[in-house]
């Protein structure tokens, strides 16, 4: 463990205290008389003991599958009355605990994930809001439509990622798949089912919009969608992160492409990644900016990649690791079978499996920090000192997000820093868990280090609740939080719903 | 990055939830018990198996959760071996024992290549007979519908007889109609020359040629997910070829034809003209379902144009 990583970090108590169960019996009754199954032995509820960042570990008292809006109000209602927890989980793909629950009620919403209408003209889908993202792109797909922008994994919810961002490799150009909802059906905490958009209910949406399941349960969204359209890809390789940033920040600020991200083996080998929707696209970039970015293609890298570790032998491990991780991962996003024509057919599908293969472990931890444009690079270039520091090996994700100025009341208190104008940017810091064993200590040391640099920068995070609440006054001060928590208390007053994640 | 050994069983399951996206009982009931994960995750949490007689009732044991698994957890696997310890239902007691019967005293194999038609193929006569001209390579009498069926239902194999089994069938190339028994087949006969009839028959030009565009072509999911790696490339070739589109989801993964439901959510949003099986067993479900015509693969060439061409 790194000998300053908790400097100026008062250690607080940030894992949730577990509920102690006062009044179960009498609420399960109640539930069970309304015709509502909850769902007590062991085996269902071990379904629910941690979440895809495997270190925070709670279990319900019992799991309710969410069946219907009625059913979830009846649930709440009873929830506010007995005082019970309610922690509602999507995809359970939060990794500092935010779906995890620490006794009470774990309402499932994967139960509730059908497609209600698709229009074609108006390019809306009215969706369950359980329903995962990649479900929601089978059945666009056979309409030929797909969704604007989603986490690049296939196991998010749409409900879930609406109450936390949704960071796509268009949203550069699309903004956050939270920026994407029309209107959403909400249940408010005490048990009323709400519609809500920007004209009707306007408050209630902007607090459940990026409002990490504090103001409601969203059961149905709509959300806008576009035509389908395969997309070519091209990847660029850099020796510096620096460089990758700027020509990235370049061209989203040129609007110059239709994708763009960058993905890194460390800070040795960063790939930008760009891709276009149409061939028009693709040409216009190819005519006015390709020639200006930095980055090589594969064969230009490896040559220079070549010379470089020619002349320093002794980082021959290092030379080694990259070659075993291109070997390992590039052939992944190049498979055939998701290509047609040169055309990648699904970027969630290539990516996600990518990921969850190449990436992911049983441990997750992913510290991130989202900046303004301008503090982007230092953000990166310090968070990645940080990661050279504790791990031996491991990846950074960077993408743009396109803010809508006329969206500024939903990114209150969000992942969306404050001082960010046109484009805020993410930076995920992923160590590669691999099969060393850490203690949690190490990652928690990790993920403060690289926090404390979003509290000297100004930033924010996108994953800034459950283990990690600790740094929410930090970050936004505690007029902002007390504002929130005063709004929470009128919503909630029983404080049952997402108790754990944020207050 | 998670491990790549092989196989892996349920307490490797991390819960990342990908399963659920293939798997068909999670679709029927959108209830996280219902689904592999479900199981894995409960028997980590020390349920017995009685307890999860339901689902394990309910899986149609499509293998669709194997290639996805990024633990490489055996989860077809772990779910056949699971059912060994629930009690089957005694209408599958009895039809065991008549297949029992029936295999104990097979004809004489032919020589050479031959096929294992299964219980379902082998129930319609015609198409056998179908089947075996155009592949043009012999029937086993004992195609092992017993051992098949135990898979199935996790009744006992004597081990007496799978040897006995294996040894008529060893060296020879084999075309396998159950794709449950060709899933073991290839765990059994490791480097044997093994096909699926989709796979053998989608093989031969005379059927080949008359995939067209407006077809809609339901890949058997056992056999395909039990070769995934390989036989994605095959099909892949096949849609590209013919334009016909499939019953393969966004990841490349086979919805089973194993009911009416998830026959009407493969077709949901889809008009195709023509619906070509490779399972017979499917072809019934369909013509439930689907108001356009049902063909299995082997209809779609007249008889002994497959042997005049060649
Ligand atoms: C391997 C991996 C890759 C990832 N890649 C990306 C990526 O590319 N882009 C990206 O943006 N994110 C990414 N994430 C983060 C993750 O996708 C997001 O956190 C995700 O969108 C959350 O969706 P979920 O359904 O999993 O939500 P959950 O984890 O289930 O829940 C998130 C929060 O919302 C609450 N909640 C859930 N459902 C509802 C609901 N219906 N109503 C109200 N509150 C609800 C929960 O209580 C919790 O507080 C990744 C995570 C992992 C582990």
């Amino acid at each position: 463990m790194a000998p300053d990583a908790l400097q100026g970090i008062v250690r607080q108590q940030t894992n949730a205290a577990r509920w102690n169960g006062a009044g179960w019996p009498d609420f399960v009754a109640a539930l069970c008389a309304a015709g509502v199954e909850v769902a007590e032995s062991a085996a269902t509820r071990g379904i629910f003991a941690t979440d895809a960042g495997g270190t925070a570990y709670g279990l319900p008292h019992g799991v309710v599958v969410a069946r219907s809006a009625a059913q979830v109000a009846g649930l709440l209602q009873a929830a506010q009355a007995h005082r019970v927890p309610v922690t509602v989980r999507g995809g359970g793909l939060t990794t500092e605990g935010e779906s995890v629950a620490y006794g009470g009620v774990l309402l499932d919403m994967t139960g509730m994930s059908r497609v209600l209408a698709i229009d074609a003209d108006a390019l809306t889908v009215r969706t369950e809001a359980g329903i995962y993202w990649h479900g929601l792109a089978e059945e666009l797909r056979r309409a030929g439509l797909d969704y604007l922008s989603a986490p690049l994994n296939m196991t998010s919810s749409v409900g879930g990622t609406l109450g936390v961002g949704g960071i796509d490799v268009n949203s550069a150009r699309l903004g956050c798949s939270a920026d994407q909802a029309i209107s959403l059906q909400v249940v408010t905490p005490t048990g009323e089912i709400v519609e809500c958009s920007d004209s009707e209910n306007a408050e209630l949406f902007q607090r459940v919009i990026l409002g990490y399941g504090q103001f409601g349960v969203i059961t149905e969204a709509t959300l806008k969608i576009r035509p389908y359209t395969p997309l070519s890809m091209h990847y660029y390789y850099y020796s510096t992160l620096r460089s990758a940033i700027e020509d990235l920040q370049m061209l989203d600020a040129n609007d110059a492409s239709d994708y763009s991200g960058i993905l890194t083996i460390m800070d040795c080998a960063v790939n930008l990644l760009v891709a276009f929707d149409s061939s028009e696209r693709e040409a216009a970039f190819k005519a006015n900016w390709e020639q200006r970015l930095r980055g090589h293609g594969e064969f230009g890298f490896a040559l220079c990649m070549a010379g470089h570790y020619a002349l320093r032998p002794w980082k021959a491990g290092e030379a080694l690791y990259l070659l075993k991780r291109k070997q390992a991962v590039f052939p992944e996003f190049r498979r055939p079978e998701f290509h047609r024509d040169g055309r990648m057919e699904d970027r969630t599908v290539v990516f996600s499996r990518a990921v969850w293969k190449h990436w992911g472990s049983r441990n997750m931890v992913i510290p991130d920090l989202a900046t303004s444009a301008d503090k982007f690079i230092d953000a990166v270039e310090r968070g990645n000192a940080v990661c050279r520091k504790f791990f031996p090996h491991y990846t950074l994700y960077c993408v743009g997000i396109k803010l809508r100025p006329e969206h500024k009341p939903h990114y209150e208190m969000s992942c969306v820093p404050p001082d960010a104008e046109g484009w805020a940017y993410g930076c995920e810091f992923e160590p590669m868990i691999e099969d060393a064993v850490y203690s949690r200590d190490h990652f928690q040391s990790f993920k403060n280090a690289i926090y404390d640099i979003g509290v000297d920068l100004g930033a924010s995070y996108y994953r800034f609740g459950g283990m990690m609440k600790g740094y929410i006054r930090r970050v936004f001060g505690d007029a902002l939080v007390d504002k929130h928590l005063a709004m929470k208390r009128r919503a909630d007053p029983a404080m049952i719903l997402n108790r754990d994640v944020i207050f | 990055m998670y491990s790549t050994a092989h196989p892996r069983d349920y307490p490797a399951c991390s819960g990342c939830s990908l399963c659920r996206l293939v798997c068909p009982m999670w679709r029927s009931h959108r209830d996280p018990r219902f689904s592999p994960e479900g199981l894995a995750k409960a028997r980590q949490n020390g349920a017995a198996v009685t307890e999860l007689a339901d689902v394990l009732d309910a899986c149609v044991l499509c293998g669709a959760c194997d290639p996805v698994c990024p633990e490489n957890i055996d989860l077809g696997g772990m779910i056949m071996d699971l059912r060994r310890d629930v009690p089957a239902r005694p209408e599958q007691a009895a039809l065991q024992t008549g297949y029992r019967k029936a295999a104990a005293a097979p004809d004489a194999a032919p020589a050479g290549a031959l096929l294992l038609p299964g219980a379902a193929l082998r129930a319609d006569a015609g198409l056998l007979a179908r089947v075996l001209e155009l592949l043009g390579i012999g029937c086993a009498t004992d195609d092992g519908a017993d051992i098949a069926l135990a898979l199935e239902i996790g009744g006992a194999i004597d081990p007496g007889r799978r040897r006995s089994f294996l040894d008529m069938l060893g060296g020879r190339t084999l075309v396998v109609g159950d794709g449950l028994l060709l899933r073991e087949l290839r765990h059994w006969l490791p480097g044997a020359r093994l096909q699926g009839l989709g796979e053998a028959l989608g093989n031969l030009g005379a059927i080949r040629r008359r995939i067209a565009s407006a077809d809609f072509y339901v890949v058997e999911a056992r056999a395909y997910h039990a070769d995934h790696e390989r036989l994605v490339a095959h099909y892949d070739a096949l849609r590209k070829e013919s334009g016909c589109s499939m019953n393969l989801d966004l990841q490349r993964i086979a919805i089973p034809g194993c009911d009416e439901a998830e026959a009407s959510w493969m077709l949901k949003g889809r008009r195709p003209a023509r619906i070509l099986v490779e399972s017979p067993a499917e072809r019934e479900v369909f013509r439930c379902v689907a108001g356009v015509p049902v063909l299995h693969l082997a209809e779609l060439a007249a008889p002994n144009e497959e042997m005049h061409n060649a």
